[in-house]
């Protein structure tokens, strides 16, 4: 492969498409715009803009010429402005082979190598065939840096050496019952109903005038505006709830994670099929989500941090398993991250906190209450926001806690859901101590922990810990040493031991 | 904050920070003027006004009379061969340590007033994260960073 080459041709439509998902609320509202006005031909514009896209596609894959050099891989793209790109083996962080539905049509991947930058968001081949992109893989992965490139040019003729060519220890696959609890219980249920919301705002003076929506009104029996309402927002929300669940089925079926020498291998998708490759040392942080509807259902799911740039948002967050059982999730991460000290006595804030959790969750909402009670003369009933607040914060400061391993970093909070975040010590990227004067009166403080993250990095924090802890967590990180004697000075809270799953 | 490896700024900061927020914070003023061409200047508007003035300029004063004393007295840093540590803040006070490890560039740069008085801010990036040590002499900064780039350098690790 010292010759550049061009891709498979379907990577034009790939682009366009890629272009449509990337502008769809624009291209929605030019729709609507464009189906109200008579004297346009609506089919005109459609055709012409279909064209225009797949245009810029062609020229896009014409233009995109790839190479692989040694370890090096060599991209150039650009209509008109050129683009030389060079990724080397040692600066990779994840490797991505997704194929959708347009490219297995085809029987082609696409081939998504990410480095710490967010300019390798440009170093996606978008239609390569599977050989192609399983040798490209397999070289940039290449455990030995002086081992025979050349012997690796010939691929398995078959497809998927991936997989078969160094061993598997575990493979773990995630049952079909959990895959539908994760699917019910999804957090993109939110984020659907809004979308749903946005768009209905959208149709709604369109619909709200025609023929069918009177016609509609006049089947329903004796509608009340109440009722008519009731009735609008459950459908909404049923509606919601049905995108999410198969949207979060189709995203992680089949869902499979292999744990090999030295990289983890996350397959995932029913349509748009997805691998995920991650090496071990790629690896920033862990973290668990308990959600507040598994959470009682005994559920959470896990995340790895990487610093490749991850999904459309910038975050490089992976999901490591999409939904556990509380009780296995640390067999899971011993097979699946061995190099991770699991479970490591922590502190949890100490009792003078308490105060400052419940108040700074319900102090805002039970003035925002008392207000619009005396003010709207709302019902008794309205109470319970700050009741339900108080209990919040409650849980916020029960599920605080902090420990130091040997060269980890364990934070467990809540915001809304609870988190548990494991933080190699030398994967931190900054580690700061916080302290308001309302902390410094009661000797309390924050302590705030950055990891490299897709572009910007995630933060993990445990408010109102004890100071003494605080500066020891510090002190520990500066030392960048086993961790301090705790016999020699003792905690003064009580001990927990973390992250207390089982 | 009597470690003795810790630094302080260069006081000329103090005078290049009066400037800016004596600059800066006139704007503010725009919120009564503002108020006034919205709903007048009768009844009890003209409490209103004159309450949301007299705040503006008082910490418009404070701005740029006591809060630059106030932000170089608590400002703290500290650069060896392992860490930098950064100490600042008047009253949310922060205490934050980079591992030189995880140092991705270092840079100083100037703004008009900071060239004026020969000053230099100092910007630490990581992977994740930037940091500022503001106002520090023109030379001073760019040794700190030289001193942060050799150190890191030595310290040399993947991301």
């Amino acid at each position: 492969m010292s010759e550049f080459e061009r891709q498979h041709p379907v990577a034009a439509v790939s682009r366009a498409f890629a272009l449509i998902r990337g502008n769809i609320v624009t291209i929605l509202i030019f729709l609507f715009v464009g189906a109200q006005s008579e004297n346009f031909p609506f089919l005109w514009w459609l055709g012409a803009g279909f064209s225009f896209l797949l245009i810029m596609g062609a020229l896009n894959w014409w233009r995109f010429l790839y190479k692989l050099d040694g370890d090096t891989l060599h991209i150039k793209s650009g209509i008109f402005v050129r683009k030389n790109l060079y990724l080397t083996k040692d600066r990779i962080q994840v490797i991505d082979i997704t194929s959708g539905i347009i490219q297995r049509m085809f029987g082609l991947v696409k081939l998504d190598i990410q480095t710490a930058g967010s300019s390798s968001r440009q170093a996606a081949l978008d239609a390569i065939s599977l050989e192609k992109a399983t040798e490209i893989n397999r070289i940039l992965r290449q455990i030995d840096p002086h081992g025979p490139l050349s012997q690796e040019s010939d691929a398995d003729p078959e497809g998927v050496p991936a997989i078969s060519s160094d061993d598997i220890r575990k493979r773990i696959v995630m049952p079909n019952k959990e895959l539908l609890i994760a699917a019910s219980t999804s957090g993109s249920f939110g984020i659907a109903l809004s979308i749903l919301a946005t768009l209905f705002s959208q149709i709604e003076p369109l619909i709200s005038e025609s023929v069918i929506f009177e016609y509609i009104f006049d089947l329903l029996p004796s509608q009340t505006d109440t009722l008519m309402i009731i009735s609008v927002i459950l459908i909404f929300i049923i509606f919601a709830w049905l995108i999410s669940f198969f949207s979060t089925l189709f995203k992680y079926g089949n869902f499979i994670l292999e744990v090999k020498e030295k990289e983890i291998v996350i397959s995932r998708g029913i349509f748009e099929k997805k691998r995920v490759t991650i090496p071990y040392n790629r690896i920033q942080a862990i973290h668990i989500t308990e959600g507040v509807i598994r959470q009682p259902l005994g559920y959470a799911s896990i995340h790895l941090e990487s610093a490749g740039y991850g999904d459309e948002k910038g975050t490089g967050s992976i999901v490591l398993y999409p939904l556990i059982q509380k009780e296995r999730i640390l067999a899971l991460l011993n097979d699946a991250l061995p190099d991770y000290q699991k479970e490591i006595q922590g502190v949890s804030p100490p009792a003078r906190s308490i105060r400052r959790y419940i108040l700074r969750t319900s102090f805002i909402i039970t003035i925002l209450t008392a207000l619009a009670f005396w003010w709207l003369q709302l019902n008794l009933l309205i109470w319970i926001l700050p009741v339900i607040s108080v209990y919040w914060g409650w849980l916020r400061y029960s599920d605080a806690a902090v420990a130091r391993g040997n060269d980890i970093l364990l934070l467990r909070s809540r915001g809304i859901s609870k988190s548990t975040a494991y933080l190699k010590k030398n994967r931190i990227q900054d580690l700061t101590i916080v302290q308001s004067p309302f902390q410094k009166m009661r000797n309390l403080c924050s302590v705030v922990v950055y990891v490299a993250s897709g572009d910007r990095g995630k933060s993990f924090s445990v408010q109102d810990i004890d100071l003494q802890e605080g500066e020891r967590m510090l002190t520990e990180f500066r030392k960048e040493r086993p961790a301090v004697d705790d016999q020699a000075n003792p905690v003064p809270t009580g001990m927990v031991l973390l992250p207390g799953w089982n | 904050m009597s470690d003795p490896d810790f630094h302080k700024l260069t006081p000329r900061a103090i005078k290049v920070w009066q400037i800016s927020n004596f600059i800066g914070n006139v704007f503010f003023f725009a919120i009564p003027v503002g108020y006034i061409f919205m709903f007048g200047y009768s009844d009890h508007h003209f409490w209103f006004v004159n309450a949301l003035f007299l705040f503006v300029l008082l910490f418009w004063l404070f701005s740029f009379l006591w809060l630059p004393h106030l932000i170089w007295k608590n400002w703290r840093y500290a650069v060896d061969q392992k860490e930098i540590e950064l100490k600042h803040g008047v009253l949310v006070k922060t205490h934050t340590m980079i591992p030189l490890s995880r140092v991705q560039h270092v840079d100083t740069r100037q703004g008009p007033i900071l060239r004026w008085y020969k000053l230099s801010t100092v910007t630490i990036s990581t992977a994740a994260t930037t940091h500022e040590i503001p106002g520090l002499d023109a030379v001073l900064a760019d040794r700190v960073r030289k001193q942060i780039s050799t150190y890191a350098r030595l310290a040399e690790e993947d991301v």
